[in-house]
């Protein structure tokens, strides 16, 4: 019986013609835009996590501290709350790496007659610190130290990254809501469609006492299928675009967001725009199955 | 197997009541073979879309088959037509399904085991003579075949009814006696037979007994 009704439903289907199609190519739309934000989004999110690690606080300290001063201060900040690790800059590691970055031109710094980097604490952030709240009240506890001359650094820009991260889930919703209910209504013009096609079987069946499933099921299966073709079809798309553009945007997404690689869409995501796609569907035949009362 | 008590069928075309059917009672028992005549207009078709509630009694009882046919809820209504064949003028053969494939759907939607479908198919085929135009569309049929057809499509389900609407209304006189001769078959394997005409003679020939219908009204039972 499964076999006659999926049968019916392909039959369906294929009758449908353009319509069908039409409302195949709507549920793509609005699964690769949905699939194709989240795609944005999984990456930035990624590089926004990336960034939340590497986040440091620099403390520059008024005076160069001696050896034991500096153990004394560093026990001090490495107990704060929100601290992972501290490691001291003095005075002539900060010139070092200045010639570092200097390059050829480091003899510029040589020729300075004193050096004036000031000494500093590289402050690294665990969980709590790596928040926009932890790393503001880092900051303040860092400030009151009588040895700070000034703190850089914090979590803004970090956090405008994750808004900007939840902007995209939310305007990929949107735009995904509106291409999905479009689909929906095509799928049930479809349906309807089939329903006018089918009219004089569906007299037959209901003449011969036929069971309302068997008379409703092939109507939802058929939008279950355009569904899922469409979620089929929405992923190829989104695996194609990924594969063309992805080699040419990886070096501009290296130097802007500091990803190394764009990662594709989990397997569960995958599976999730497929079981919407056929919700998608199924919710746009059942909406057709209203008119097939007697 | 079917009874009606006192059943009125009023239509209402605005403020206008039609009756189509006037205080019509009889009973048909079980295995009979029973022709309703009446000239076009008389009430036979709403008389038999009574009985398998594709309209509902504006007054009166209708029993079909042991169910109370007014009162069925509409999961009963499938159950209850299962058990009836129902054969129309026009065929209304599916027409982009063969012959066989137009038997087959029905005893499909109905859930009948996939290796009984074929044999039943055929049975009902050779029944009514149809067994070589077995691949042949409607559209290729004449309308003795297609009558046929229908026959077969009504048989297969092996009802204990059978419900036949001017089956040879539009049949020449060669081609109706064929349809005459297959529904006199039908009746002779135990089928109950209520066959609607507004030939006189057709109902004749069956040699059975007559209900008389004129402008909604039973005005003789013969027979």
């Amino acid at each position: 019986m499964l076999g006659f009704l999926i049968g019916e439903a392909l039959r369906d289907l294929h009758r449908a013609g353009r319509v069908a199609v039409a409302a195949i190519l709507l549920t793509t739309l609005s699964l690769a835009a949905l699939g194709g934000f989240w795609l944005v989004s999984t990456n930035v999110g990624q590089a926004a996590e990336q960034w939340r690690d590497r986040v440091r606080i620099t403390v520059f300290l008024k005076q160069e501290p001696s050896a034991a001063e500096t153990d004394e201060l560093v026990d001090r900040v490495q107990a704060m709350p929100g601290v992972a690790a501290v490691r001291y800059v003095s005075k002539s590691e900060a010139l070092g790496t200045l010639k570092e970055v200097l390059g050829k031109d480091a003899s510029v710094a040589e020729q300075l007659p004193t050096n004036p980097l000031p000494a500093s604490l590289e402050v690294m952030l665990n969980e709590q610190g790596a928040t926009p709240e932890g790393a503001r009240g880092l900051i303040t506890r860092l400030s009151e130290l009588p040895e700070t001359d000034e703190v850089s650094g914090g979590m803004d820009w970090v956090d405008r990254l994750a808004r900007g991260r939840r902007l995209l889930d939310v305007i990929g919703l949107g735009i995904g809501a509106v291409l999905a209910v479009a689909a929906i209504l095509t799928v049930t013009t479809a349906t309807t469609l089939v329903l006018h096609l089918r009219r004089q079987e569906l007299e037959i069946m209901r003449l011969v006492g036929a069971p309302e499933l068997v008379v409703r099921l092939p109507l939802l299966l058929q939008g279950m299928l355009q569904g899922l073709l469409g979620a089929v079809m929405a992923i190829w798309l989104l695996i194609a675009v990924y594969a063309l553009a992805g080699p040419h945007l990886e070096p501009l997404v290296n130097q802007t967001l500091g990803l190394e690689r764009l990662t594709f869409l989990k397997p569960h995501t995958v599976v999730g725009l497929m079981l919407a796609g056929t919700m998608l569907g199924g919710f746009g035949g059942w909406l057709a199955r209203g008119r097939t009362a007697p | 197997m079917i009874e009606l008590h006192r059943v009125w069928k009023v239509f209402s075309v605005g403020p206008v009541k039609v009756p189509a059917l006037s205080d019509i009672s009889f009973r048909v028992a079980k295995g009979e073979c029973v022709t309703l005549h009446g000239a076009s207009g008389a009430g036979k078709t709403t008389l038999l879309r009574l009985l398998y509630r594709e309209e509902l009694p504006t007054e009166g009882d209708i029993e079909v088959l042991g169910c109370d046919v007014p009162a069925l809820r509409v999961r009963d209504v499938a159950a209850l037509r299962r058990s009836i064949g129902v054969v129309f003028q026009d065929a209304k053969l599916l027409p982009g399904r063969t012959v066989y494939e137009n038997v087959a759907f029905v005893l499909r939607v109905l859930g009948t085991p996939r290796r009984e479908i074929t044999p039943r198919v055929f049975d009902a085929l050779r029944r009514v003579g149809l067994s070589a135009r077995a691949q042949a569309y409607p559209a290729q049929l004449s309308q003795g075949e297609a009558q046929r057809a229908a026959l077969a499509r009504a048989i297969a389900r092996k009802p204990l009814l059978l419900l036949a609407d001017e089956p040879t209304g539009s049949l020449d006189e060669s081609m109706a006696g064929e349809v005459i001769d297959i529904i006199k078959d039908i009746w002779a394997r135990g089928t109950t037979v209520l066959f609607a005409t507004h030939q006189a003679r057709l109902a004749a020939a069956l040699h059975q007994r007559t209900l008389h219908l004129l402008s909604g009204r039973l005005v003789k039972d013969e027979g």
